[in-house]
């Protein structure tokens, strides 16, 4: 079975990553493919809400509580067809702060689970937690606005997944005393990570390569949102370009989904914006994104790198 | 391949192909040029204004040879002088389901380890 874990996720507060999940989710349903949303935003679930349902038991709390055994169980139906929720946890300072077991029985969990698409919906931050899902997953999107500070959290964040990767290398290779190294170097500028690179080479290249395959393997999308005018939606291709240039990564910008007034109406209504408003651009975006990632060869082809976290 | 951005030649600087047409540099320019402009804010919290100007002027560079099919065929010429141009290939499987992990050297294994210790006390 071709199955694929979708994570949306971003650095800032309030750039429409649930609106996303949501919208993918029903347009990947209404495609006849079986979905399974997961509320992974740990200290803020609404995604059922958006949905238009009520929170309700089992949720994810209750899978991370073992009141049921899987998580597959935890999956309710929806009244749309094809599509499942593990609805976000009511508990949120258990959930919070999950610990590193729960952490790992989820990813386990989510990999086992018999469904061709899953959709983690991320919280906001840079918490390992956000960061392993995050990176568990192909593709990952990160989700922006163009305001300068959804633009510097959307860095912040993609800084944190690639010290995050490098780090998990390291541990599995026992080289920990290069992760300090790493610190004191990224934080430096903004050519630093270049910087790092180039002198790991140096002093020893294969471990230099080793990292440098995981970094290029990290390869996140973009999604602009609330876009009002084109510079907005070149703004996208634009960061793609820097985190490329500075970050060493391959970004893929999807494109952008315009701002549109009646995503707040529809959530006043409890009802989906994307099935509510079908036609309008926000929602043909969406479409069009699904479509690409679903259907991209190189998603196709491509399987993340397993994250391999420490036991302890 | 490791490079950094002073390394990189006019394409990569332009994100285009070698192949580009002179619409499609035209295009990446003014993209370049609204990336790297004064204020930009896809560089917000990144880049520096020094490095932002050092950017700039090398995409202007790159734009005044490449937009001149003269000057542009010596640049070539040049690239390939350095290194010959492959155009980019399909995307091939490779290693589906494998850690890239596993490309890395292999780790020392503990029968190994058990010979270089016993290999050590038999010849001291």
């Amino acid at each position: 079975m071709d199955k694929r874990i979708w994570a949306i996720g971003g650095g800032k507060g309030g750039t429409g990553k649930s609106f996303l999940a949501a919208s993918l989710g029903l347009h990947l349903a209404s495609l006849d493919r079986e979905v399974v949303l997961v509320d992974a935003d740990l200290g803020a679930p609404n995604l059922h809400t958006l949905l238009g349902i009520k929170a309700s038991h089992p949720d994810l709390g209750d899978f991370l509580t073992n009141a049921v055994p899987s998580l597959a169980e935890a999956a309710v139906e929806t009244p749309y067809r094809n599509l499942r929720i593990v609805k976000g946890s009511e508990n949120i300072l258990f959930i919070a702060n999950l610990n590193h077991y729960r952490k790992l029985r989820l990813l386990r969990q989510l990999r086992q689970m018999e469904a061709p698409n899953i959709i983690l919906d991320l919280g906001t931050g840079s918490s390992f937690n956000t960061l392993d899902f995050f990176l568990s997953a192909n593709p990952g999107v990160v989700v922006s606005t163009p305001e300068p500070t959804s633009i510097e959290n959307t860095y912040l964040f993609l800084k944190s997944c690639i010290m995050r990767v490098l780090k998990l290398y390291m541990d599995h290779y026992k080289i920990r005393d290069l992760h300090q190294r790493m610190l004191e170097q990224i934080e430096k500028n903004s050519q630093s990570l270049y910087g790092f690179f180039k002198s790991l080479m140096e002093s020893d290249r294969a471990y230099g390569t080793i990292l440098y395959r995981a970094l290029r393997g990290f390869r996140p999308c973009l999604v602009m949102n609330k876009t009002r005018d084109d510079r907005d939606v070149l703004l996208g291709r634009s960061i793609a370009d820097v985190a490329r240039k500075y970050l060493l990564i391959d970004m893929q910008y999807l494109g952008a989904v315009p701002y549109d007034e009646d995503v707040l109406s529809s959530l006043r209504e409890l009802r989906p914006f994307y099935l509510e408003h079908g036609d309008s651009a926000a929602a043909r975006a969406v479409r069009r994104m699904s479509e690409e990632l679903a259907y991209s060869i190189e998603f196709t082809l491509r399987t993340p790198p397993e994250i391999r976290l420490p036991d302890a | 391949m490791l490079k950094r951005i002073e390394d990189w030649n006019y394409y990569e600087l332009l994100l285009v192909e070698r192949t580009a047409s002179p619409d499609e540099i035209w295009a990446a320019y003014q993209a370049a040029l609204t990336t790297y402009q004064t204020g930009s804010p896809a560089l917000y919290g990144l880049v520096t204004e020094a490095e932002r100007g050092l950017v700039l002027e090398r995409v202007q560079e790159a734009f005044q040879t490449l937009r001149d099919p003269a000057t542009r065929k010596e640049y070539d010429l040049a690239l390939l002088r350095r290194a010959p141009y492959f155009p980019p290939k399909a995307p091939f499987r490779k290693s589906v389901g494998k850690l890239e992990i596993e490309e890395a050297l292999p780790k020392k294994g503990l029968w190994a380890r058990i010979k270089a210790i016993v290999f050590r006390r038999h010849d001291a």
